[in-house]
């Protein structure tokens, strides 16, 4: 009953550079479900965690092409498929006047699928995550620099972890219900 | 502490090494000469092409001095971290302005004490343009007299303002006073608005002007994104040659140095293509015929090829290959893109320059294209002096600003 609603085991650092070497054996040590939790940005942190890059630019690629198919579509359909019409003495179609119209869509959704990207893969919008129950939570966005390791982890072990969260400088181990 | 070590002791490792500096010198003024006669050869056999070899030449290496010189103001101005490791080189590389204003010399001596002054710029030949309806609407610009205190005056203010970042720049090195970047970055705010219309100018007299029938709004701000495009790449390389083999600004010039010039590398790519686009796409709709000529010349022959070139080359390729990550942090990836943009850049002027230079006056047939022995010679030559007065600069100071309010954030800098 007590392993199902533990969300995992979180423990405090000193300061960045431990955080850091402790995120650092984290990694080695094969951990994939955890996390790290400081209240400011610690550069290198994503190096030390093994992250790799955001996948968002390939949901930019993907909206980028789409919106220049569309844009060269909606011109061609308009212009010279439905409804032919000569304006200017220009070609029914060409590529170089309806460009503004390319050029834009390839933006417009280039740049809605970035952020539709960046929220698909942040899993947002989330009310609500099992570390916030930890009753100093509000800690973490001031002073306290935190690890967290799930229990879903297929390495997690509720002893074991917590032993090793000790041997890499953890204090303040806690248990985080789910 | 440790920085401080491995700077001096590259500039100490140095002068036991070859010193490259005369060789380039040398060199630099054989082929310079070789072009010179070149050009005087074409000039008593009346073909202009040798001109219009050191013409493109030398606006080539114009365009990357003052790409260096605006990115040097940018990183004032903008009182940007990152890029201090790699102003050092932009330093070195402005200081080239006084012996591109020699160069420019011959130019000046065929069109104002020669037997055919309009040899390179035909409306310096008062007959036979006196009759032409547009030189007589452009007259209050195309003057000879100004068109002489204009060199004067860009090539003067050019020089000035890289003599004073320079001299600040190695000024901090011995004090590490801050007061010398607030006087650099007051030099960059004014020397930035100065740049950009004095090289707004500069294009439209020395390379627009080749065919004064013509308008267009865009062209100085094509002349500014080329040059930016130009200087970046060549910078970028510069600083990877000096990480190649363990070279001295290893260790200083990172993976996130690379990847940022690499972004704003991508940034200016789409930049020229949008004013470049911007120009075509201005005059294709108005289609009036005292625009269209410019480019329907350049649709002629293999200049349809060159213009399709730039289209898909100089824009479409490298746009694609610069979105990808690892193009940007990759030394052998980014070699090649650099290059590619040099190469493409070079194109461009060419595509700029020599199809203006009409092969029949009267009629719109275009000098064909062809890269011809003074090009190379050009090439080569103001290359040569280029290269020695950037290792000159160099062996003459720190390999980056040591004593920078900033250096240690930018050798500091992360980036992914």
């Amino acid at each position: 009953m007590a392993e199902n609603i533990t969300f995992g085991l979180a423990a405090d650092f000193e300061n960045p550079h431990t955080l850091m070497k402790a995120a650092k054996r984290c990694r080695d040590k094969g951990f994939k479900s955890w996390d790290v939790i400081t209240p400011f940005p610690v550069h290198g942190l994503e190096e030390a965690m093994g992250l790799k890059r955001s996948r968002v630019p390939f949901f930019t690629f993907i909206g980028g092409a789409t919106g220049f198919i569309t844009g060269t579509f909606i011109a061609w359909y308009m212009n010279a498929f439905d409804y032919p019409l000569i304006v200017g003495g220009k070609p029914l179609f060409s590529p170089v006047f309806p460009f503004p119209v390319m050029y834009e869509l390839t933006i417009l959704l280039a740049a809605l699928s970035t952020i539709a990207g960046m929220f698909i893969l942040n899993g947002l919008p989330r009310h609500y995550h099992p570390v916030m129950k930890a009753k100093d939570f509000a800690a973490t966005t001031d002073d306290t620099l935190r690890i967290t390791i799930e229990s879903s982890d297929p390495l997690y072990d509720s002893e074991k972890t917590r032993v090793f969260l000790q041997e890499i400088g953890g204090t303040n181990i806690q248990e985080l219900e789910d | 502490m440790s920085t401080e070590a491995t700077a001096t002791g590259a500039i100490a490792a140095s002068p036991g090494k070859k010193d490259w500096s005369k060789i380039f010198l040398f060199g630099g003024l054989i082929f310079l000469i070789i072009s010179l006669i070149g050009v005087y050869m074409g000039f008593t056999n009346g073909k202009a092409r040798p001109a219009y070899g050191l013409l493109i030449m030398f606006s080539f290496y114009l365009s990357i001095g003052l790409g260096m010189l605006l990115l040097t103001m940018i990183h004032h101005v903008f009182g940007s971290g990152w890029s201090t490791v790699i102003r050092r080189q932009l330093e070195h590389g402005i200081a080239i302005f006084p012996w591109l204003g020699l160069i420019f010399v011959p130019f000046l001596l065929i069109s104002y004490l020669s037997g055919d002054p309009g040899f390179i710029w035909k409306w310096f030949d008062k007959t036979a343009v006196e009759t032409d309806v547009l030189y007589q609407a452009k007259k209050w610009y195309l003057g000879q007299t100004r068109f002489l205190i204009s060199y004067f005056m860009y090539f003067g203010g050019w020089i000035y303002l890289a003599h004073k970042l320079r001299t600040y720049s190695k000024a901090q090195d011995v004090d590490g006073d801050p007061k010398w970047t607030k006087k650099m970055v007051f030099h960059s705010a004014w020397g930035i608005i100065f740049t950009a219309l004095t090289l707004t100018a500069a294009s439209i007299d020395w390379i627009k002007a080749i065919e004064f029938h013509w308008f267009s709004t865009m062209y100085g701000v094509w002349f500014f994104a080329a040059s930016m495009r130009g200087a970046l790449a060549v910078v970028a390389l510069i600083c990877l040659y000096q990480i190649y083999k363990h070279g001295p600004l290893t260790g200083m010039f990172k993976r996130g140095h690379l990847y940022d010039l690499g972004c704003i590398m991508l940034a200016f790519t789409v930049f020229w293509a949008y004013i470049s686009f911007s120009q075509y796409f201005l005059i294709y709709n108005a289609n009036i015929p005292e625009e269209t000529f410019w480019y329907n010349m350049r649709e002629e022959g293999f200049w349809w090829w060159i213009s399709m070139g730039l289209v898909f080359g100089h824009f479409l390729f490298t746009f694609i290959y610069l979105l990808y990550y690892r193009n940007k942090i990759r030394a052998i990836r980014m070699i090649f893109i650099c290059c590619w943009i040099i190469t493409f850049h070079m194109l461009d002027l060419y595509f700029n320059i020599l199809p203006s230079k009409r092969e029949v006056y009267d009629m719109y047939v275009p000098y064909p294209f062809a890269i011809s022995v003074w090009d190379i010679t050009a090439f080569l030559g103001i290359g040569g002096i280029c290269a020695w007065s950037f290792i000159r600069s160099w062996n003459s100071s720190n390999i980056i600003p040591l004593k920078d309010p900033r250096i240690d954030e930018s050798l500091r800098h992360h980036g992914r």
